[in-house]
Parts: structure tokens; C-alpha cells; sequence
């Protein structure tokens, strides 16, 4: 049997003895996407339990287990690791790592050296991260241990004049917006160098030009962390008053920064996440994709028009009612090419062949909480109803049914799909599809209520409420209690999956892009054999079957 | 549901829910148009009932194309229409000559308004805010420099605008229904954030002008029996971090029995200077100094001491 990637590796430096040693220092794109994994979904679970224990103590009115300074905490550590350390990087390390070279025939990406680095940036990234959110002071002469409160969005003047070390947090996101470019630079560089030869733009598959787009955004949107950084730290150290008012500074300008980071951030989330749509849809239909030139196309106008449409997020701020009516206008031109991917992917569907497999349940099971989340983020964008709802629970919604329930639920979408291409095995797929379904029902019975709670008027970041409000954090309660039993079912069955799971050979789904189309499964070390001749579109099919077919020295067969 | 929430209390209410409803509307049809179709097709088009040759590669249509693009943008644009009306509506200020102005001041964690002088020159100062019904009211905010952004929301009405510091911000609002509106702080603030809370009384005119017009602390129907010393203190948002009923700690530390513990120059000093002396357990800088009058000072003082 052939030696595959999990048996063999090439190491930044040296040749280490020690498996731990030789994945510590691999420079394997696939390995490298593995461990991102890892590092994601440890935090994605811690920030998940602060996130239930924000649940349980709004189960009622009043105090129930944690006061309300404890609860604060627990927001801004949920909202912290949920944004900064796992949506943000997510989808591009992990798939953007494992798949996205795959799929354009290259053996690695276009310096494995820097992508190695990079890695260990993200992971300094996140220690630094998560110690700006721990404080110590020296109080009548003892330790006082404390935690930041001041939300993910570090709001001044509040996150200066608390005791949070908001000067960290912006460090930590300058090193992580730092492996944020180079990961970005790395992809251009690949995409742009290493395409199998014949593959232009047009032949490469959908997640390609995801990743794409997504790599220009963290490339350009990025710096303006560091800008942010240099800022504070004028004020701090030598007292320069640019946010903080009692220092003559506008807190306002704060917000713009932020946000003008953190808005293309959003579709830096979302496009990947879109690119896996555009994989999935077409290989379980067995058809080739509807409008492949529309969704490429649209995924670059949204990283486009995502930069200019940050001020949508400062509608109650005090901001200009010009420059909202601009914002306004301009937020509505991200959502047409959104909804024309839509109806491309439906149309896909047409006279197609619709296996209903684990991946394609999760892509259809996310058309419809993305679009609730799409749609209720349009309503947003219209100032007047903007007024009303900023702030409340419909704006936490529209973003957990956009984020989750696009996002995330896309990763997961992803990770089922490319889970036998990564390990070689196949999971459970009952147990797999029982766990959507449990997700899908926790998921909604979570959100959807916050909807109707925030247009009656229950903002968010509230440790207590009127009572009026009680039914829909109840109904909420339970939804999460679900929702968290799926998450844990559903790791379950991709761990045991790993474990004990079939071989499945190199092509289970009878899909059609390259990284299906490796000598031997899991992947050897250097990818394909050779390198193919790529002068074929990514998806065709004829009578339901890859038109394209490869031996294992990537000799055309068919 | 808040109480006044259904009643259209202010004159734009029933616009913003009109322009919320035709967004309900038309999202309802955009996303049936593609979930509908979604739908059928994993049903009609599934594995078993679909042979592999009549699999049709349709890649490309521009009829189809070229609708779904342009009916959801002119829906779009009723969006943005109607998103813009409404806010010309929320951000016009009304004349300002046949409004009331009322001065609010947001700050951690408690609101406060500040009346023109009445005829008198007698200067309201009260922690709800009572209007007359059918008047324009003009609501100019701040927040103190040194405190934190604070955004001040009326659900009932449907509005809600920052409050700044170092900024003045403004709203405006004309209730058209007698009753009792809850207001909330709805950006994050700190520890007490969640109960930041005031309520808007809309009362008819002869209860508003005769109490304006008198130095009565509350119109008629919304008198509190309350002692100098405890109207200091509540009027000033002691009770926004202090306990003096029960041992409970807030933010700051719990007053009960404090006249026991404490003399009366301790208390002075730290409410003039808080941070002189911390009490054990707590921190330096969270509490701000205040600058009472030693009328109101000898109140509030009496008040920790005896209840009164």
C-alpha cells in the first residue's frame, strides 16, 4: 500500500525522528489545514459553553447562576474566540489549506516554509489574544485577577477607560491579522503561479475563486488593524486624544476603524463558505453548475463593494444622515450578487439528480438559514428600520443565522465533504445525517425567536430583561440545549469516523474536481502523480458521471 | 410585548412598521423564491425517481438570469426608498420654537432630564421624562467625558439614537397616546448595562403644564413619597450601584447600616473623593466624584444614616 501524507512529511527545518516533532514542524498544506482544525475546533467549544452558560442565566429574569459582570465576561469571550480566533481564519486554513491546492493540480502551496510560520503566528496570535482578555492589578498590595467586559467590538471609550488591556487585544489582532495576510499572499501567490497548466481563470472550481477573492480581502482590509494599533497606542503612551473624549478624541472614529476592518472580514467569512456551496451543489446533483461565470464573478464584486458599506454598522452612532443614506444605498448592491448565486445553485438542481448525502443535506439545510440570515440583514440595511433595531436581539439573529447558519454550518457542510478525502474513511453517514437534522431544529428553535424578541425591543448584551421578554429567551433555552447535544453527536460521529470508519477509495462522491482525482486515498505527501493537463471545465458530467477520468499517473482515461 | 408597543404611541411608529412590513412582505417572496423551487426539485428530481441519461446539463439561460437579477434589485430599491423616507422622518428635527426641548443626560448607569426653565425659573430635573400628548419633543443628549457611549431606545416608538460623550446627539419624538413607555440603554455600558432603564410618561396638557409650571418633583398621579435625602440619592444614580435595602453588592459596595459603621465626614469624603479610601475588595476609578450641594449633601447624609 502506498504511503500517504499522515506517513510521510517535509518539515520546515531538519528531519525529526518524533511523529509529534514532524507535525510541530510540517510544512504540508494538508497537515498544516489539520492542525488549524484542531487549534478552531478546541476553541470553537470553549466559546460555545460561555455561550450556554449566557443561555442558562437567561433561562429567567433576575439573577440566576452568574452576576451580571461574570455575564459580560462571557460575551466578550464568546464573541472574541467565535470572531477573531475561528470564523475569521476558519475556512481558509482548514480548506483553503487542505483543498485549495488540491484542486488546482499544485503539490503544496507557493512557499510551505511561510504557511508553516504562519501557522505559529495564528497560534501566538491566540495566546496574545486570549491573555489581553485576562488583567492583573495590583490592589492594596494583592493580585486582583480580572477579565475584559467590554464586548468583541472593544467599543471606546468604554475599552479604555475599564481596565482592559485594549492595547493587547489590538495587538493580538494585528499578529493574527498578520498570519491573516500572509495566508492571503500565500493563496494569491499559489493561485496565480502554481494553476496546473490549461487551468485559467475560468476552469478553476468555485472554492478557487472563493479563496480568491477571500485572500485580496485579507491582503487589503488587514492593515488597517495596524493603523487602528498605532492610534491607540499614541494615545496611551503619549496622550494623544484620538478616541477617547475626555482627551478631546471621538470615539466615533474608533467605530469607523473597526468596523472598516471588520465589515470585509464578514464576506472574508462568508465567500469561502460560498465556495463550498458552489462545490457541493453541482457534485450531488450530478450535473454541471448553472452560471459557473455569474458566481465567480459575483464572489468578486461582493469582496469589491464589502469595503465601501462598513457604515452600515454606525446607523444610530450619531453619524451623518449623508453618510448614511451612502452606506445605506451601497449595502444593498452586496446583496444582488448574494441572491444571484442563490438562484444559480437552485437552477443547478434542475434536471439534475439530487443524492441526498450528508454534504448535500447541510448545503440544502444552509440555503435556508443563510438566506433568513441574508434577507434579515437586508432589512437592516434600511436605516429607518435600522433605528428601531440596532442593538436588539434581531441584529443578534440576523448575524448568528448569516454567521452560523452560513458560515459555520458551510464548514460543517465542508468538513463532511472533504472528510474522506482528508482521512480516507468514510463516517457514519446515518448518524451523520441525524445530527443535521438535530442541529437544523436546535439551530432554529435558537435564533428564530430572538427575531420576534428584537423587533418587541429586547436589546442585546442584556444580563436581565423585562419579563415581558421571558418566553422567547425560554424557547431560545431550549433550542441551545438541542443545538450543543448536535454539535456533541455529531463530533462524535466524525471522531469515530477517524477511528473506525471505512476505507472509501479516492473518489466516494463521484465528484469531478481534481482533488478527487489522487493516486491513492488519504493523499500521498506531493499531491497528484503528475501534474494533469487541465483543458476541461470543473464540472462536467455526462449521464450523471464525471466526464473526466484520470489512471493514477494522471493519464487522461475516458 | 412592552406596554404601548402595539399602539402606534408616536406619529413615525406606525411608518417604521409600515415600511417593516413591506420588507417582511417582499423577503417573504424572495425567499420562497428560492427555497419553493430548492424544495421541489430534491423531491422531483430525486435519486430514485431520476434516470442517469435524463440528466440535462443546462448551464446557461439569460431570460432567467437577467430576471432574478433585476426583480430583487427593484425590490431593493423599495428597500433603501422606504429605509430612507423613514429615516428623513426619525432625523428631522422638528421647529424647535413649538417643541419642548428637554436636555437628557446618559451616564453609567442612569438617565436624567434637565427642563427649560418654567416662568418661574424653577429648573425640572427628574429621572423619567413626562410630555404632554401630541407635542413635539426634542430630546438634546450627552454623557459626561469621562463616561462611556450609551444609546437611548424607545421601543414603543421605534427609536433610538447614541448618547456620546463629547458629542451632543438628538431625537425627537410626538406621542400621540396617553401611557407609560419603557426607555432602555440599548449600547453596551458596563456591569449594570441591563438596567439602565426610564420610562417616558405621555400625560394630557393641563396635568403637564400645571405640574411644569409649579416646582413639584412629579405631576399629579406620579407623586413619590420620598424624603430630601433619598431624592439625592436616587436622583443622582446612587442606587445605580449602591444598595441601601439590601446587602447586596451592585457595582459598588452595599450602603445598609453604613451610618452605623461610618462617620459622617467618611461618607463626604467619599462622595467627593471617592477614591481617598477603598473599601476592601473593591477597585479605584470606578466611581466618579460628585459635587453636591451641602443642602443636598446633609439630606443624603441623614438619609444613609437613619433611612430618612
Amino acid at each position: 500500500m502506498s504511503k500517504s501524507y499522515f506517513d510521510e512529511t517535509h518539515c520546515a527545518f531538519g528531519h525529526p525522528k518524533s511523529t509529534f516533532m514532524q507535525w510541530m514542524l510540517t510544512v504540508d498544506h494538508k497537515r498544516i489545514g489539520i492542525m488549524y482544525a484542531v487549534v478552531m475546533f478546541t476553541f470553537f467549544f470553549v466559546a460555545v459553553a460561555a455561550a450556554l452558560t449566557m443561555r442558562f442565566e437567561l433561562f429567567a429574569p433576575g439573577q440566576q447562576f452568574i452576576d451580571a459582570h461574570t455575564f459580560n465576561q462571557a460575551f466578550t469571550l464568546h464573541g472574541v474566540i467565535m470572531v477573531f480566533l475561528f470564523i475569521i481564519p476558519g475556512i481558509p486554513a482548514v480548506f483553503g489549506n487542505i483543498v485549495m491546492p488540491l484542486m488546482i493540480g499544485a503539490k503544496d502551496v507557493s512557499f510551505p516554509r511561510l504557511n508553516w510560520f504562519t501557522f505559529w503566528l495564528y497560534i501566538i496570535g491566540c495566546i496574545v489574544a486570549l491573555s489581553s482578555l485576562f488583567n492583573f492589578n495590583i490592589a492594596d498590595g494583592k493580585l486582583v485577577f480580572n477579565f475584559a467586559d467590554t464586548g468583541w467590538t472593544f467599543y471606546a471609550p468604554y475599552s479604555l477607560n475599564t481596565d482592559t488591556n485594549v492595547v493587547t487585544a489590538l495587538v493580538a489582532a494585528f499578529i493574527l491579522g498578520m498570519a491573516s495576510i500572509l495566508t492571503g499572499l500565500n493563496f494569491l501567490v499559489t493561485i496565480h503561479r502554481l494553476r496546473a497548466p490549461g487551468m485559467d481563470f475560468f476552469k478553476m472550481p468555485l472554492f478557487v475563486w472563493g479563496i480568491y477573492a477571500t485572500a485580496w480581502i485579507q491582503l487589503l482590509a488587514t492593515p488597517v488593524v495596524g493603523i487602528t494599533l498605532i492610534l491607540a497606542l499614541l494615545e496611551k503612551y503619549f496622550g494623544i486624544g484620538i478616541f477617547d473624549p475626555s482627551k478631546g478624541g471621538d470615539p466615533v472614529l474608533f467605530q469607523h476603524l473597526f468596523w472598516i476592518y471588520s465589515h470585509p472580514a464578514v464576506y472574508l467569512m462568508i465567500l469561502p463558505a460560498f465556495g463550498i456551496m458552489s462545490e457541493i451543489i453541482p457534485a450531488f446533483s450530478r450535473r454541471e453548475i448553472f452560471g459557473y461565470h455569474t458566481i465567480a464573478l459575483s464572489s468578486a464584486s461582493i469582496a469589491g463593494v464589502g469595503y465601501l458599506v462598513w457604515g452600515h454598522h454606525l446607523f444610530t452612532s450619531g453619524m451623518s444622515d449623508t453618510a448614511k443614506t451612502i452606506f445605506s444605498f451601497l449595502t444593498f448592491f452586496v446583496a444582488i450578487p448574494t441572491g444571484v448565486k442563490f438562484y444559480d445553485w437552485v437552477a443547478t438542481m434542475y434536471k439534475g439528480k439530487i443524492v441526498l448525502a450528508t454534504p448535500m443535506l447541510w448545503a440544502l439545510g444552509t440555503m435556508i438559514t443563510f438566506a433568513i440570515g441574508g434577507l434579515s440583514g437586508v432589512t437592516i440595511a434600511m436605516i429607518g428600520a435600522d433605528i428601531h433595531l440596532q442593538d436588539t436581539y434581531y441584529t443578534i439573529a440576523h448575524f448568528h443565522y448569516a454567521m452560523l447558519g452560513g458560515v459555520v454550518f458551510l464548514f460543517f457542510a465542508g468538513i463532511h465533504y472533504w472528510f474522506p478525502l482528508v482521512f480516507g474513511k468514510m463516517y457514519n453517514e446515518t448518524r451523520a445525517k441525524l445530527a443535521f437534522y438535530i442541529l437544523f431544529i436546535g439551530f432554529n428553535l435558537l435564533w428564530f425567536p430572538m427575531f420576534i424578541a428584537g423587533y418587541y425591543g429586547m436589546p442585546r448584551r442584556y444580563f436581565d430583561y423585562l419579563p415581558e421578554f421571558q418566553i422567547y429567551h425560554q424557547i431560545s433555552f431550549w433550542g441551545a440545549i438541542i443545538f450543543v447535544s448536535g454539535l456533541i453527536f455529531m463530533f462524535y460521529t466524525l471522531i469515530q469516523g477517524i477511528r473506525k470508519g471505512k476505507p472509501c477509495g479516492v473518489n466516494p462522491w463521484n465528484a469531478t474536481t481534481l482533488e478527487w482525482h489522487l493516486p491513492s486515498s488519504p493523499p500521498p505527501l506531493e499531491n497528484h502523480t503528475k501534474v494533469p493537463y487541465v483543458d476541461f471545465r470543473p464540472y462536467e458530467y455526462y449521464h450523471g458521471q464525471p466526464v473526466v477520468k484520470f489512471d493514477e499517473n494522471m493519464k487522461r482515461i475516458d | 410585548m412592552l406596554e404601548g408597543f402595539g399602539s402606534r404611541a408616536a406619529t413615525f411608529t406606525a411608518d417604521i412598521d409600515h415600511a417593516l412590513w413591506i420588507n417582511l412582505v417582499l423577503s417573504v417572496v424572495l425567499f420562497l423564491s428560492v427555497i419553493a423551487p430548492m424544495l421541489y426539485f430534491a423531491w422531483k428530481y430525486r435519486e430514485s425517481n431520476v434516470k442517469d441519461e435524463n440528466i440535462e446539463n443546462i448551464i446557461h439561460h439569460t431570460g432567467l438570469e437577467i430576471t432574478w437579477t433585476l426583480i430583487p434589485t427593484l425590490m431593493l430599491a423599495v428597500f433603501f426608498w422606504y429605509g430612507y423616507t423613514t429615516m428623513r422622518t426619525l432625523r428631522t428635527m422638528p421647529d424647535a420654537a413649538s417643541s419642548i426641548t428637554v436636555a437628557v443626560q446618559g451616564k453609567k448607569w442612569s438617565w436624567d432630564y434637565t427642563y427649560a426653565a418654567n416662568a418661574n425659573g424653577f429648573v425640572h430635573k427628574t429621572n423619567d421624562l413626562f410630555v404632554p400628548v401630541d407635542q413635539n419633543v426634542i430630546l438634546e443628549m450627552r454623557a459626561p467625558l469621562n463616561d462611556v457611549i450609551h444609546s437611548f431606545f424607545v421601543p414603543a416608538f421605534r427609536m433610538k439614537e447614541d448618547v456620546v460623550p463629547g458629542r451632543l446627539t438628538k431625537q425627537w419624538f410626538n406621542s400621540t397616546v396617553i401611557g407609560n413607555y419603557d426607555v432602555e440603554c440599548a449600547e453596551y455600558c458596563g456591569t449594570r448595562h441591563s438596567y439602565m432603564l426610564s420610562k417616558i410618561h405621555v400625560i394630557d396638557r393641563a396635568t403637564y403644564d400645571a405640574w411644569f409650571n409649579s416646582d413639584a418633583k412629579a405631576p399629579a398621579g406620579f407623586e413619590v413619597k420620598m424624603s430630601k435625602g433619598q431624592e439625592v440619592f436616587e436622583g443622582n444614580g446612587c442606587n445605580g450601584c449602591h444598595s441601601v435595602t439590601t446587602d447586596a453588592i451592585l457595582v459598588g459596595p452595599s450602603l445598609m447600616g453604613i451610618g452605623e459603621k461610618k462617620d459622617a465626614q467618611y461618607i463626604k469624603d467619599s462622595i467627593v473623593t471617592p477614591d481617598k479610601v477603598i473599601a476592601p475588595g473593591f477597585s479605584a476609578g470606578v466611581m466618579a466624584p460628585f459635587t453636591l450641594s451641602d443642602e443636598d449633601m446633609k439630606a443624603l447624609i441623614g438619609y444613609l444614616k437613619d433611612g430618612k
